[in-house]
């Protein structure tokens, strides 16, 4: 192969009838259109994830702000943040539905065993540790403000930099890593400000990931 | 390099897409036969006849479990044929390379 191939002694028409370029069209288009109904994380979903970010972070945040002495976040703006991680959370499950429907395999028991691991490490991590500090006498500083917001955090962002590692997915990691610091960074910015800080490391954690991913070269047959 | 080059087998509209859209799942994962009929629009007969070549080919693999209504078929891309489409890719991207643009 040199690029001075004699294009005159091409067939004119493909076997089959199948123009080259009309082959190459349909080939492009048919891999692009199969990762995007396959996608577990259109980009779409990350705007959305965003949002309810900025709105459940901000909430605590601005609900706590100013406290002396901290109390906490009131009740109706727990009420709505709850709201907000059920909604992301339907969503979330909605889109893999989706996207894994009729889809078997290695690769997506693996992807469901990290779920797992992700969820487990979410609901059960911040809790314990919230109510051993309770348990000790600690603070609603601490037990209300400094460990729900760092804790979560750093938990699930550890849990997510494994596995980010274990598959050398490295933008991954670099978004698991950027969670875990926005998590070491709120545990010591005090109990209101903790808030603002892990939602704003979150937020670009999870907008900054979507944003690079979309641009992340896949592996297209055509690169067309 | 001329147009015969490309494989027989995958060079027909229905089994690209067929191969195009199995590819595009990870290594050793399958899908059901009900969701590639969906994605493809196409009808089971005409799905049937093609994968029928594909796994003569021995680029796809096709496993049926349960019985009755609770049947379902799952589909797979082989070694052999994400290779061949590779091989494919490569000899439709040599013979584009050769041809003028289009106006």
């Amino acid at each position: 192969m040199n690029g001075t191939r004699d294009t005159s002694k091409m067939a004119p028409a493909d076997p089959g009838g199948l123009d080259r370029r009309e082959a190459a069209r349909l080939l492009a288009e048919t891999e692009r259109e199969a990762r995007r109904q396959f996608n577990l994380s259109p980009q779409w979903i990350n705007v959305v994830m965003g949002a309810v970010i900025l709105v459940a972070y901000g909430s605590l945040w601005l609900s706590t702000r100013g406290q002396h002495p901290y109390t906490g976040p009131s009740l109706g703006v727990v009420a709505l943040v709850y709201a907000a991680v059920a909604v992301a959370f339907a969503v979330a499950v909605k889109v893999y539905r989706r996207a894994t429907a009729g889809v078997s395999g290695p690769a997506l028991l693996q992807q469901q065993a990290e779920g797992v691991a992700i969820l487990v490490s979410f609901v059960l991590g911040s809790p314990v540790l919230q109510g051993a500090a309770r348990h000790y006498g600690a603070s609603d500083g601490i037990v209300y403000g400094v460990i729900p917001a760092a804790a979560p955090l750093i938990i699930v962002g550890t849990t997510a930099l494994g596995i980010a590692a274990s598959k050398a997915d490295w933008l991954q990691f670099g978004a698991a890593l950027a969670v875990v610091i926005a998590g070491v960074v709120a545990a010591f910015v005090g109990p209101s400000g903790a808030w603002l800080a892990a939602g704003i490391g979150l937020f670009i954690a999870v907008v900054g990931y979507g944003a690079v991913d979309a641009r992340r070269p896949r592996r297209v047959t055509l690169g067309a | 390099m001329t147009a015969d080059a490309l494989d027989p087998v995958i060079h027909a509209p229905v089994r690209l897409r067929i191969l195009a859209t199995l590819a595009a799942l990870p290594d050793g994962s399958s899908l059901s036969f009900t969701r590639l009929q969906d994605m493809l629009e196409l009808t089971p007969g005409n799905l049937i006849t093609h994968l029928r070549k594909l796994e003569d080919a021995g680029y796809v693999t096709s496993q049926k479990t349960g019985n009755g209504v609770a049947s379902r078929t799952a589909v797979a891309l082989t070694h052999r044929g994400r290779a061949a489409l590779d091989t494919y890719a490569e000899a439709l991207r040599d013979l584009l390379d050769g041809l003028p643009a289009v106006q």
